[in-house]
């Protein structure tokens, strides 16, 4: 990494710097540009600079400016566009960076160098009035609800530059510079006061983290997918989030630019649309998720831009992924080589564990069942019950009931907590009932329409949270076997091999703690060399305080070799527990 | 039964009201939402239920179908200040867009995307918790502003903030069962509840969002 002064870093590739010198985002830049793939060109102020802002009397030194003009300059020689400049506007991106990420950091901002002239070149350039002025409302829009702490509705479609300008005024009393560099000064400046926000002083006073670091700021080029042809945006997973299956995944949208994918608001294609239109980037992108794949050992998220056929790498991180999708890419991984066996098992969490091993209702159960009514899915999992349709009666029900309300509001969260599911007429995924159906873990359908319920007054139903289907009746779920689920017995056979205790389904003289009195309490967790002490020398144990992480870390501190499952237990979530007991 | 103000003051209503917000709850719980004393709250109580308006259990009270009817003839006369101050539209106003973004993102919190669709949060991923926390502060500090407009108007709304606050606190301190959790004071608890206090000091029908 060249240093042009000593006020900031060009993020090129010949050297990296660690987290705590230019912040996680710069340090990701760096090592990505370090292993040669194609990241849009970028500079850092490094936290050092925060550090120093902070001990100084407000303002931007002169140096410290100075070393920015120079980075910007560098921006403009590696694109070939300038900031300001109508016929070839640069755009760049300013980004927080601390050492480890926390709460109060100011957002990213976008778009940074937009003016009214650069609006007019950007239309000429992409033949699109309308993406340049959504360009230029966007950065307006951000920098005044980022930097100027303005609170705007989000932009109307037809809004422009000016009217948003006049809304930030008339809520802030402030201006949105219109000279570029004004902006950048601003922005880097609103960086580093974010440092000292409520948020996040509060955030490391409660973690015990130094009040007096910093933050970096990362100032980077931004790319388009909309200028030109071959060109546009996409994401790509290295495998199927949902399955895991171990081909890579994505959308591409060409001519589409930034948030367009993420956003939802166009249709985007399959990969292999892009693989046919543009063989060689197709291919480029291909081989960087491998790369980072196996660099990383983890299954990787990117986002890309095309600009002219030429490939951006945005960002690339570690992949949300379904419970399924975790269990067989943690076993793939290893088969590659890209992680170890104990990396594997703390790869999957007992909880998803147990989401894979639900109980499910069979589709030759479902294709024979009256559908009472479809809405959207609001907590998976599948209830059986008598249909209760206030809130007073779910609380003095002596058998299991189903909650059918039109809408819920707070009246009806004990209710909520006496019923084993949840269903209500009006309102979608982010309404009150679904929320706290959630919270509770109680499977929900909502939004079933209005007055459909009624009739389900004191009849059996079943609720499938995750489908989003209420069913008449009592259905019979199945069980999901450990042989279904891809990659789970080779994931058990390592977590059995390596585990501290065998589990089983049967013990003579096994130590039952349930009856002993030490179960799970609501609110605090097991203590574990109380249950250590209570184990200690028995030939097996059994109880439900082994499902907790703390019962595990016992069983593999006390010695005990056996370990019974009850009934609810799953014996493969035992044997993973007891696993990561013994790796931590 | 008022003052010059918008404020409401009578006890009597006020310690109904605020069952009526919370549903069933001891007087402990109902003075925090009121921010008076508990023996206040206590005495208005036990009234209401004497009155029929309320049923007493173990500590406990709830709102009974006529103490509903009789708030519902009480607010608009209790309220018609509050009511009519543009001020409280204003503020409202306000409210609403943050409350919708905090609906999203208590969503989010819940489910997380992965590939198009969403799977619960099993929280296994620290860096999605830590931006949702973050927004969360975001909205908490947007939140403030229509909330200080409401205090103007009527000082007991202030002990809104003050829970919200403290909600907030246990969030930031890597307490998570305090963004949505059901069984606590949760910030999707308080803003509901208060969501719940301005629909009815305000006469108006909760919106129903997609």
């Amino acid at each position: 990494m060249s240093r042009v002064s000593e006020r900031i870093l060009v993020l090129d590739g010949t050297a990296t710097y660690g987290p705590e010198i230019i912040g996680g985002k710069g340090a990701s830049i760096a090592r990505m540009r370090a292993l040669a793939l194609p990241v849009p060109p970028a500079f850092v102020l490094p936290i050092e600079e925060c550090r120093r802002y902070h001990a100084g009397d407000g303002g931007l030194e002169d140096p410290v400016w100075e070393a920015v003009l120079t980075g910007v300059a560098g921006l403009e020689r590696d694109t070939g566009r300038r900031l300001g400049d109508p016929e070839a506007p640069l755009l760049v991106s300013v980004r927080s960076g601390a050492a480890v990420s926390m709460p109060g950091m100011m957002d990213t901002i976008l778009n940074l160098g937009m003016t009214d002239a650069v609006e007019e070149g950007l239309a000429r350039l992409s033949g699109d009035a309308g993406f340049a002025r959504e360009t230029h409302v966007r950065f307006v829009h951000e920098f005044g609800h980022t930097v100027l702490g303005a609170d705007l509705d989000p932009p109307a479609g037809d809004a422009t530059a000016d009217d948003t300008r006049a809304a930030v005024r008339e809520d802030t009393g402030a201006e949105v510079p219109t000279d570029p560099h004004d902006q950048l000064r601003a922005a880097i400046l609103a960086v580093f006061d974010s440092w000292t926000s409520r948020r996040a002083v509060a955030y490391r006073r409660h973690w015990n983290i130094p009040q007096d670091g910093g933050t970096a700021v990362v100032v980077q080029a931004m790319v388009f997918g909309n200028l030109g042809e071959e060109s546009g945006t996409g994401v790509l997973f290295t495998r199927d989030p949902l399955n895991g299956d171990p081909e890579p995944f994505g959308d591409w949208l060409p001519g589409g630019q930034g948030e367009d994918v993420v956003a939802g608001t166009h249709d985007p294609l399959p990969l292999s649309a892009l693989a046919a239109s543009l063989p060689a980037a197709h291919e480029e992108l291909i081989a960087a998720g491998r790369l980072l794949e196996r660099e990383h050992g983890d299954v990787q998220d990117i986002e890309f831009t095309i600009e002219r056929g030429r490939l951006y790498l945005l960002q690339a991180r570690a992949a949300k992924r379904s419970p399924q999708a975790a269990v067989r890419t943690a076993v793939e991984l290893v088969e590659t080589g890209a992680i170890d066996v104990a990396t594997a098992l703390g790869r999957v969490t007992p909880e998803q564990l147990e989401t894979v091993l639900a109980p499910l209702l069979p589709d030759e159960v479902t294709a024979a069942a009256e559908v009472l009514a479809r809405g959207t899915p609001a907590c998976p999992g599948v209830a059986s019950g008598r249909v209760v349709r206030t809130s007073d009666e779910a609380e003095v029900a002596d058998d299991v009931v189903v909650l059918a309300r039109p809408t819920t509001s707070p009246e009806d969260v004990s209710g909520m907590i006496s019923a084993a599911g949840v269903v209500t007429e009006r309102g979608g995924a982010t309404s009150h009932a679904a929320v706290v159906s959630r919270a509770l873990g109680r499977p929900s359908v909502v939004g079933v329409g209005e007055d459909v319920t009624a009739p389900w007054a004191g009849e059996v139903v079943t609720v499938d949270g995750s489908k989003g289907v209420v069913y008449a009746g009592r259905l019979a779920t199945a069980d999901v076997r450990v042989e279904d689920v891809p990659g789970l017995e080779r994931l058990i056979g390592w977590a059995r091999e390596r585990g501290p205790a065998a589990v089983v389904h049967d013990a003579p003289d096994a130590l039952d703690l349930d009856e002993l009195g030490i179960t799970v309490a609501p609110d605090a967790a097991p203590d574990v060399d109380e249950l250590v002490e209570r184990m200690r020398g028995a030939p097996a144990v059994r109880g439900s305080v082994l499902s907790t992480a703390q019962g595990a870390q016992a069983v593999a501190r006390s010695g005990v070799t056996t370990v019974v499952a009850l009934p609810g237990q799953h014996a493969a979530t035992l044997l993973l527990r007891l696993a990561q007991a013994r790796e931590s | 039964m008022q003052d010059e103000t918008t404020q409401v003051r009578d006890i009597e209503l006020l310690a109904l009201h605020g069952l009526a917000v919370k549903k069933a709850g001891s007087a402990v719980a109902v003075a925090d939402i009121l921010g008076r004393e508990e023996a206040e709250v206590a005495g208005a109580l036990d009234d209401a239920a004497r009155a029929g308006r309320a049923m007493a259990a173990k500590g406990m009270y709830m709102v009974t179908p006529a103490g509903r009817s009789w708030l519902d003839e009480q607010y608009p006369v209790a309220f018609a200040r509050f009511r009519a101050d543009p001020e409280s539209a204003a503020a409202y106003e306000r409210f609403e867009r943050v409350n919708r973004e905090l609906l999203t993102l208590f969503t989010d919190w819940q489910m997380m995307p992965a590939g198009g669709e969403r799977i619960p949060n099993d929280h296994s991923d620290p860096d999605y918790d830590r931006d949702i926390v973050d927004r969360l502060g975001a909205l908490h500090e947007r939140g403030l502003k229509p909330l200080d407009r409401f205090r103007a108007l009527d000082e007991r709304l202030g002990e809104y903030p003050r829970r919200l606050e403290q909600a907030y606190d246990k969030v930031l301190a890597g307490e998570h069962e305090f963004v949505s959790g059901a069984r606590v004071d949760s910030y999707h608890t308080v803003w509901f509840e208060l969501h719940e206090d301005l629909l009815r000091m305000l006469g108006r029908e909760r919106e129903v969002y997609e």
